[in-house]
């Protein structure tokens, strides 16, 4: 079976908040992400320690949401995937 | 005398060294800084290793310009005849010691970032290139004899096939590891040409001309991804 990478964990994760509005709460987060429990946990706590998401609190519940900084990583995906392969790293 | 001598340097081939060194520090600048978005972003290991190659490349190219201006300066032909004390310090062996260690950690680091995925990784990876580059350099400074200067850099060869050939057998073929290849080769050719000098003679200005094509392919393919989107 085909086994994730980091980056394409985050990626996937980017994306699902980015396909939800950019707003989404993190247990259908998790859900969705196909990953388990502590995994998830890991990988919020690095999305939000590097800035590519940020915790917003409305009505007193808390949703996920994308910076500039997670749009940016979004858009340059692709790139990043096409430069690893291009230079065999 | 000191002006005229300077005077002299600056005219014969030193020009060609200088636009020669510029283009490979020019080259291997642009990779490092044109790449520091993506590796922001991603903070992929290999995208790490492989830029910091090329920033120890352009120190090294740095440190080897100024060798070849110290020969020249002080009409020497090699490293070993050089002064022991220029300008009241060790220039000479200070310099020859920054070139050796940043040459070898470019390397290293270069073979890492094409094979990081296929070796057992631990945090005492990157300590034992440092120690190995150190020692390198130590051992040149240290033993001024031309068959060390030629077994080290046979070391380095033999690494760069070893590590190439375990990424081609874990990774099958890529085309960028012969460009790989060819850039240890080449830049191990430079450091020999560093530390004996006329051991090419004539074919220096191939291996100049070889060298520069191979940091521009890397650094007009780096240049087409990064700014292709």
């Amino acid at each position: 079976m085909f086994k994730r990478g980091r980056l394409e964990i985050n990626h996937d994760i980017l994306l699902l908040i980015q396909k939800n509005k950019n707003h989404i709460k993190p247990t259908p987060l998790l859900r969705k992400s196909n990953t388990s429990a502590g995994r998830f946990k890991e990988y919020l706590s690095e999305l939000l320690e590097k800035g590519f998401v940020k915790k917003s609190l409305e009505k007193g519940k808390v949703f996920i949401i994308l910076t500039d900084k997670g749009f940016k990583f979004l858009e340059k995906y692709s790139t990043i995937l096409d430069f690893i392969d291009e230079f065999g790293i | 005398m000191g002006m005229a001598r300077l005077g002299e340097v600056l005219t014969i081939g030193f020009g060609t060294e200088i636009i020669y060194s510029f283009i490979i520090i020019l080259c291997s600048l642009m990779i490092y800084f044109g790449t520091k978005e993506l590796y922001e972003l991603s903070s992929y290991k290999g995208l790490k290793y492989f830029r910091q190659a090329f920033l120890f490349f352009a120190i090294a190219y740095f440190f080897r310009s100024i060798i070849k201006f110290l020969l020249s300066f002080f009409d020497v032909r090699g490293i070993i005849d050089f002064p022991q004390r220029v300008f009241g310090i060790m220039t000479g062996p200070i310099a020859l010691f920054i070139f050796m260690y940043f040459s070898s950690i470019a390397i290293f680091y270069l073979l890492y970032s094409a094979s990081w995925k296929n070796l057992k990784e631990n945090k005492y990876t990157i300590y034992s290139f440092h120690i190995l580059a150190f020692v390198i350099a130590f051992l040149s400074v240290v033993f001024r004899n031309p068959s060390i200067y030629l077994g080290l850099n046979l070391v380095l060869l033999l690494l760069t096939i070893f590590t190439i050939f375990i990424a081609k057998e874990k990774k099958g073929k890529h085309p960028f590891y012969k460009v790989y290849f060819l850039l240890t080769l080449f830049w191990i050719l430079n450091i020999i040409d560093i530390l004996l000098p006329g051991f090419f003679s004539t074919t220096q200005i191939l291996i100049y001309l070889a060298s520069a094509g191979i940091f521009f392919t890397i650094f007009y393919k780096v240049l087409k991804k990064v700014g292709s989107k």
